[in-house]
């Protein structure tokens, strides 16, 4: 039962924390300050209150110049590059500005009251900042393990299986504000979708950049099944783009070079977001991203996709419509949707080469065109077999990813190195 | 306090009218050459102008007007006016033609009002035609003005999920019944008659919003709604079970998530149906394709029990791009707008219904005699909407008893509700539950 601490619910202090290990060996340039929202009055630290606060923010984060962690007691840490103190001073101000009706404020200058806003320069401070965010995420177990036993009191006998719970709207509000301030770079994946043509190598042709929703989950809502509700996921996507956005927006970040999709919905594409995206991508790149958008997303509005199409075509970009199945494939006509590429995603079912309706697959295939359409979620060998049995070239998933490292270590000489290995 | 920027007392604020005045007036110093293009797209349909368009309209124009050193300007209207200098006319008129395709669904970009003048661009040679522009630039400023100064008096928030969690609260206490609406759907038989196919019953979602969510638009944001919707579906069952008519419809149809089919609280509405009355599960085309699987599975179950499927909500877009006609539904359900009689969507329309069976069709929403003209005309027979409830309506008070007392509006309120006050006011429930038998609304004859 210990164990359950191990794993606590909430984790912006996880988050917060583990941040700050990764920070040892880049403290230099680098600022902290904790504000101290907890030590205001209840009246004046409700939810929206909160959020006024973290939103004086946004532009710190959007031009990721500070990471923001908003923690469960409502204190606000802020952990930024030095050159952008003039920018956080400013915020600050907007921010006081915001509580100047709280004692707490109101009696800054006394000494001997506790600081609203605690400082820390990360290379001086870096003991202090770590044994703090160390004692926010104790203080925050032990208030969850407060409410879990306090919860569990009032319930009947908890099951020891690990059930997810299902993602509620309130834990979505949670979960959106979180994803705001953190800094998702290390949980971004790339994936290749490549041409396999019979026995040959696998030739990438370009990657697939997402977001891993399983460490997703793991990091900051390990109870919760985020996919529990398809529209309050679709949702949750949304809050995704704008972090991709900004995260491929760093012109440092490599991970744009060479071919690459992202996950983006419609509305994304209309946003200024995504043009301020498309104002740092070169124009002969435009023609080498794929924009991957979502059945369900296409066809809840589709006269805004209609726009949101025209316009990323006319900038060069290619659309490929994602999250087809084998049950679906038959509402679906990527040519009259003048959509470049189709996903589907293996199924078992496949095997038998038809769809729903009876019609072969094959012929399903020839019409979307073979060089089209994708085959993604290939986890087994057999997934490429039948593929290529109905005419796909194009395939995409982890069984792809081992076919491509077997060529690479191939290519290097692994057999024979890993013949040199000792037993 | 510092004042607020909307207080006419306040500071004046610095429109794009402004600086395109600003720019208008430099501009006006050396003409020679110069272009300046009004777009007009605040003549634009609500739907065609949201912002997303309007900030990718503006976007699309940029690298041209940047080549010849112009500005872009987006009017507090959501007209865009641009200017530039010594354009290559035949770049000019590609980049208006391409913006004109992006709005191609717009009957204003192809709409030359008859008499040659284009209502969708004006273009403006200031060699010439400087004193006109500067005329409606100063036009477009002084309307600025007005429309800053007098907001929007209320604008409801969205949904997000914050409102969403509150809101489902909110609804865990509910009685759902005095929301439930009914609307009745007919269909044109032979000999002139038409007759009342089923009663759709629905949560009405702006009754509800009114009444536990007034300062939020529940519709704004789809996702949040359609999570809402499932809280919804079980309301709605719950009510139903509990619905009392003196007289059950021929059929009635439920608007229904897929999930809900599997819900205790269908099975329990099944099994409490009276003899002989149908029952119609209606569909949104996002969940069918939202678990296709699931979609199918549910078809097989409802079939074996002989339900019918409805695929609801459907427009001449979902029509043309997608093939509807494969989940073998037994009714698709196509919303009229008065759009669709617009001739330059006549073709669009038309390439649409061709993917559907006309005796499987229904135009729903239907609340003018024009949509019912419409209708005939495309071969359509099934109808519903205000329309219909209006005409059931003036057929009932034509043969009730107690016809004298009520005014149409009345019987028609009466009808569409299922419990209540409004109900209770009615002298006779009897005839309220109770179909008429009508005739085929008459077709005008074109004149």
């Amino acid at each position: 039962m210990s164990q359950v601490t191990a794993t606590p619910l909430a984790s912006t202090e996880n988050l917060l924390l583990e941040y700050i290990y990764k920070l040892e060996r880049h403290r230099h340039g680098r600022s902290a300050c904790r504000i101290r929202l907890s030590l205001l009055q209840s009246m004046n630290r409700r939810e929206h209150h909160i959020r006024a606060a973290l939103s004086t923010f946004d532009g710190l984060i959007r031009r990721l110049k500070g990471q923001v962690f908003a923690l469960s007691n409502t204190d606000i840490v802020v952990i930024f590059k030095d050159v952008a103190l003039d920018e956080v001073q400013a915020a600050l101000i907007k921010l006081r500005f915001l509580f100047d009706d709280d004692p707490m404020l109101m009696h800054e200058d006394d000494e001997n009251h506790p600081p609203f806003i605690e400082w820390y320069v990360v290379d001086k401070d870096y003991q202090t900042l770590l044994r703090m965010a160390q004692s926010l995420v104790n203080e925050d177990i032990e208030r969850r393990t407060q409410d879990k036993a306090r919860t569990e009191e009032a319930t009947t006998a908890p099951l020891r299986q690990k059930r997810r719970d299902p993602l509620t709207p309130a834990l979505l509000a949670k979960l959106q504000t979180a994803l705001m301030g953190a800094d998702l770079a290390n949980m971004m994946r790339r994936q290749a979708i490549c041409a396999v043509v019979g026995q040959a190598p696998p030739q990438p042709l370009f990657y697939e950049l997402f977001f891993s929703i399983g460490e997703l989950q793991e990091t900051l809502l390990p109870n919760v099944g985020l996919d529990s509700s398809p529209w309050l996921f679709q949702e949750l996507t949304e809050t995704l783009d704008y972090r991709v956005l900004s995260l491929l927006n760093r012109h440092d970040d490599r991970s744009l070079s060479g071919d690459v999709s992202i996950n983006l919905n419609v509305q994304t594409l209309l946003s200024q977001d995504f043009l301020a995206f498309d104002d740092g991508v070169k124009s002969n790149r435009r023609g080498t991203i794929v924009i991957e958008l979502q059945k369900v997303d296409i066809f809840a509005d589709l006269n805004a996709f209609l726009f949101a199409r025209d316009f990323a075509r006319e900038r060069g970009y290619r659309i490929c419509i994602d999250g087809v199945t084998v049950d679906s494939l038959p509402f679906i006509e990527r040519g009259r949707l003048g959509i470049d590429l189709l996903k589907l995603a293996w199924d078992a079912s496949l095997v038998e080469g038809k769809l729903p309706d009876g019609s072969l697959l094959a012929d399903y295939v020839r019409k979307c065109g073979p060089s089209r359409t994708i085959l993604c979620r290939c986890d087994a060998a057999n997934a490429i077999g039948v593929g290529q049995s109905v005419g796909i070239t194009l395939f995409q998933g982890r069984h792809v990813e081992q076919m491509l490292a077997t060529e690479t270590q191939r290519q290097r000489g692994g057999p024979a190195a890993s013949a040199r290995r000792r037993p | 306090m510092q004042p607020s920027p909307r207080d006419p007392g306040g500071p004046e604020i610095v429109t794009q009218e402004h600086l395109l005045l600003d720019a208008a007036e430099r501009v006006g110093r050396i003409r020679d050459g110069r272009m300046a293009v009004h777009l007009h797209l605040s003549r634009l349909r609500p739907q065609n102008r949201q912002e997303g368009y309007l900030r990718v309209a503006g976007r699309m124009l940029e690298p041209m007007v940047s080549t010849y050193r112009g500005q872009i300007f987006l009017l507090t209207n959501s007209d865009i006016v641009f200017l530039v200098n010594q354009p290559s006319p035949i770049e000019l008129r590609d980049h208006i033609h391409r913006l004109r395709g992006l709005f191609a669904k717009d009957p204003l970009a192809n709409d030359d009002s008859g008499d040659g003048l284009d209502l969708f661009c004006t273009i403006y040679d200031l060699t010439f035609d400087y004193d006109s522009f500067i005329a409606m630039v100063k036009e477009a400023l002084a309307e600025a003005r007005t429309r800053v100064r007098s907001p929007h008096a209320t604008d409801l928030k969205a949904l997000d999920a914050n409102g969403l969690s509150v809101v489902l609260e909110r609804l865990t206490m509910l009685d759902a019944a005095p929301f439930v609406r009914r609307q009745s759907a007919i269909t044109l038989g032979g000999g002139g008659h038409a007759e009342v196919l089923f009663q759709e019953f629905f949560v009405s979602v702006s009754d509800l919003q009114k009444a536990i969510a007034p300062d939020i638009n529940l519709l704004a944001n789809r996702w949040m709604f359609q999570h809402l919707s499932a809280t919804l579906d079980r309301r709605l069952l719950e009510a139903m079970r509990r619905l009392r008519l003196t007289r059950a419809p021929p059929a009635m149809h439920l608007n229904l998530n897929i999930p809900s089919l599997s819900d205790p609280a269908f099975q329990g509405l099944e099994q409490s149906l009276p003899d002989g009355v149908g029952l119609g599960i209606e569909v949104q085309i996002l969940d069918v394709l939202a678990d296709s699987r699931a979609f199918f599975e549910a078809k097989a179950k409802l079939k074996e029990r002989g339900r019918h499927l409805v695929i609801d909500g459907l427009n001449e877009a979902t029509l043309t791009f997608m093939e509807v006609g494969r989940t073998g539904a037994d009714l698709f359900k196509l919303d009229w707008t008065p759009e669709m009689q617009e001739p330059h969507r006549r073709d669009a329309i038309l390439n649409a219904l061709k993917h559907v069976d006309p005796a499987k069709l229904l135009l729903a929403r239907c609340d003018s005699e024009a949509a019912i003209a419409w209708g005939m005309d495309h071969g359509v027979q099934k109808f519903q909407g205000r329309y219909i409830e209006a005409m059931l309506a003036a057929t009932t008070m034509g043969v009730c008893d107690k016809a004298a007392a009520c005014t149409l509006a009345q019987c028609t309120n009466r009808h569409g509700v299922i419990t209540g006050p409004l109900r209770t006011e009615c002298g006779n429930n009897l005839m309220l539950d109770t179909p008429p038998a009508m005739r085929t609304p008459k077709r005008k004859t074109p004149s």
